[in-house]
């Protein structure tokens, strides 16, 4: 019980330090970090965008696969979910749920070809990705025309999905169950681990490497088909002129939840630590924009900049930091190694 | 391994190197495809030997339309309205740019027109105009700003030059007494907390627009309270300051403007600011529609009257549209086609064409939908039978001026 109340403890800190922080600089500033409802519907769709693009970071970069292509995904099923929907339906109702239907499931086929390149090609999957993103781009950029697309993603039915938080606690929940059923309780899952652990070593009792690797592109993609579908319905839009790397940006959001997730887990699950990062993601969200007239968009991605490396520095230095409030004993076994 | 990667690297620079030399090529080649207008406008009509419009038969007169916005409500009824209609009924071909987002890809596109065989450019993009006219001037091919103007010091300096066919659009000053009727009709329905869109800030025609909505609002900016004053400053920030505005029983309580990775974000915190009214100088209709809407906030724009803008009006919180026809472009292709056939319009001095358009305003559904019914698709406003009116050798610059300045409403 004390054990189980230590990694409460331990797993919570950070969210509720940086909770308290923030909402005391938000009343500072004589306002609330979420003042109405719709301020909550976006703490919602935002915690659900950060946490998924950290799982699907994370899946990969954890077994060494370094994926560039994560935000070209994510564009490219959602256009493609937003042009089959509209055909379909022509934004009437049910539109939402079927444009995420086909966006998952265009994601997961995108997410597939990416790893099949890889597995292809055996070249690293760092330069992999990169020709993969430019050619996600291009594909949507010749579908969209360089144009933004809105008349496919603005109806009745997606504005109700983005403003009822429901609709996007429901997706943080069924993605965060089915992601640590996939990695934590079925076969695929053990063996994601074992190869993460030691590639040759699980290979040679038996583990084949290339299903599990494109099993993980297909999941990754999928998961990317979600955030692009999320993205849409807080947009409204969906940005068809992203090339030369442009869509990176969608994956760059989730390195500071990442390693702040890797952290929190652990004193808990890594996807749990992953949920919590975000929740801390999504505080400083709403807090810029209480200070919006204040901190404008650049200022805020130089704070978030200068927030991942400290973060970084605490990391990599941790034992020393640790060792120094200790007192010089520990310094000293801290120094020798 | 060195060696091959040497050898690889070898392979991709002499690759580059080939692709560099077949790309000089074949500018060369296109060049004299530039050359096929007149070579001097005085001669145009000579050799055009055309006083009559363009016929409906034979080779379409190539026509490079410049533009910065493929998105928005009221960029898509100009582009509309130009395809599906102008096209129709004239001998024309029109070609148009991708996305222009600045001057090196203004000029790009212009030269890339100009090998492509067209005869003139009409400009939407406004990143470097002067640039623009000396471009097209290079390369003999003519030129008109639709929808909008150059700044008068520019105009000034390019007015004379015989490839400059003119401008038709809103002046500066009727852009800022466009922002300026917004305000006062925000101020006057008796909203006291106010979020506002820059759009497009330094764009002038934004500037002057959000100059005039801060006057409107009774606001001051860094002190000043006239036009030209708020306007040196607004360019000078790049933008709006809000700090910098006082204004008695309103306030700013959000500002933002441009459009990219992070406008959701800042168009959440103006929600969450829970103003009255969000006052937008161009686009929110186009990229907001739906969240205001959903967040049951009024606002308003300064755009056109299309059908997206309709159902704003009709069914969410569009109240307040300053706007014009989409097919308020039809008379500056007149002009650069009189231009191309070798009749271009001139004032007395001989200078190009100048003639400002005033906005429409509706505030209700009914009045949106008189506007908007009078401009669509097979019978708008500018229709064949208008335009031609002002097609062809004996058209002076007082008839253009007259059918431009005509109420239409």
């Amino acid at each position: 019980m004390n054990n189980v109340l230590k990694k409460a403890a331990g797993a919570l800190a950070i969210p509720v330090i940086v909770a308290v922080v923030l909402n005391v600089l938000c009343a500072l500033g004589g306002r609330a970090m979420l003042a109405s409802k719709t301020s909550f519907d976006n703490f919602v769709v935002y915690t659900a965008i950060v946490m998924i693009t950290t799982m699907a970071l994370s899946i990969n970069l954890n077994s060494g696969r370094f994926d560039f292509s994560l935000g070209a995904m994510a564009v490219l099923s959602a256009v493609i979910g937003a042009k089959l929907s509209y055909v379909l339906l022509a934004g009437g109702p049910g539109s939402a749920t079927l444009m995420l239907v086909l966006t998952v499931l265009a994601g997961a086929v995108l997410g597939l070809c990416s790893g099949g390149l890889y597995v292809l090609l055996r070249i690293p999957p760092i330069i992999t990705s990169l020709g993969v993103t430019l050619i996600y781009e291009g594909i949507t950029y010749t579908i969209t025309g360089g144009r933004y697309m809105m008349t496919e993603v603005q109806n009745a039915d997606m504005a109700a999905f983005a403003g009822n938080w429901y609709w996007g606690l429901l997706i943080i929940v069924a993605v965060l169950a089915g992601i640590i059923v996939l990695f934590d309780h079925t076969r695929f899952g053990v063996d994601y681990r074992a190869l993460k652990e030691g590639q040759r070593v699980s290979v040679n009792t038996g583990i084949r490497e290339v299903p599990n690797a494109l099993g993980c592109y297909a999941v990754c993609g999928a998961l990317m088909g979600i955030v692009g579908f999320l993205n849409a319905a807080r947009n409204t839009n969906i940005n068809g002129g992203s090339l030369s790397f442009g869509s990176i940006g969608i994956m760059f959001t989730a390195f500071l939840p990442m390693f702040i997730g890797g952290y929190i887990s652990r004193w808990c699950n890594e996807k749990i630590g992953y949920l919590l990062a975000a929740l801390c993601m999504s505080m400083l969200n709403s807090t810029f924009a209480v200070y919006a007239n204040q901190v404008n968009a650049s200022m805020q991605s130089i704070i978030n900049a200068v927030l991942l490396v400290l973060f970084l520095i605490y990391l990599n230095n941790e034992y020393r930091i640790a060792s120094f409030f200790k007192g010089p004993r520990a310094q000293r076994k801290a120094a020798q190694g | 391994m060195r060696k091959s990667i040497k050898k690889a690297l070898a392979m991709l620079a002499a690759s580059a190197l080939t692709l560099t030399m077949l790309a000089g090529c074949g500018s060369t080649a296109s060049a004299p495809a530039a050359s096929s207008p007149a070579s001097t406008p005085a001669s145009a009509p000579a050799e055009a030997g055309q006083d009559e419009p363009a016929a409906p038969s034979g080779d379409p007169v190539k026509i490079g339309v410049l533009v910065a916005d493929v998105s928005g409500e009221e960029a898509l009824g100009f582009r509309s309205y130009y395809e599906n209609y102008i096209a129709s009924n004239y001998n024309v071909q029109l070609l148009y740019t991708d996305q222009l987002e600045d001057a090196a890809g203004e000029r790009a596109a212009i030269e890339k027109f100009a090998a492509q065989g067209a005869q003139a450019i009409i400009s939407f993009s406004s990143s470097d105009r002067a640039m623009q006219i000396e471009t097209c001037a290079d390369n003999e091919l003519y030129y008109a700003v639709a929808s909008g103007m150059l700044d008068d010091a520019q105009y000034e300096q390019y007015k004379s030059n015989p490839w400059f066919v003119g401008q038709v659009g809103p002046s500066m000053d009727t852009e800022f007494e466009a922002g300026k009727a917004m305000g006062e009709y925000f101020k006057q329905k008796g909203a006291t907390k106010i979020a506002m869109y820059g759009a497009f800030i330094p764009n002038p025609m934004h500037v002057y627009r959000a100059a005039g909505v801060l006057v409107g609002l009774g606001a001051t900016y860094g002190g000043a309270s006239d036009k030209d004053a708020i306007v040196g400053q607004i360019f000078g920030d790049q933008g709006i300051d809000v700090s910098k505005v006082t204004a008695d029983g309103v306030e700013l309580v959000a500002y933002f403007q441009g459009f990219g990775d992070t406008t959701t974000d800042e168009l959440n915190a103006a929600i969450q600011a829970a103003p009255d009214a969000f006052l937008s100088v161009g686009m929110a209709t186009t990229f907001f529609t739906q969240q205001l809407n959903t967040a049951g906030i009024e606002f308003s724009d300064i755009d056109s009257f299309t059908s997206g803008n309709a159902e704003a009006m009709a069914n969410g919180k569009l109240v307040y549209l300053a706007g014009k026809y989409s097919s308020s472009v039809g008379p500056i292709f007149a002009a650069v086609l009189d231009a191309v056939n070798g009749n271009a319009i001139r004032d007395a001095e001989g200078n190009a064409l100048s003639v400002s358009q005033s906005y429409l305003v509706a505030t209700d559904s009914a009045t949106f939908d008189k506007y908007f019914t009078a401009d669509k698709g097979d019978s708008p406003i500018f229709s064949k039978d208008v335009l031609d009116t002002v097609i062809g050798a004996d058209v002076s610059y007082d008839d253009f001026v007259a059918l431009v300045e005509a109420d239409r409403s």
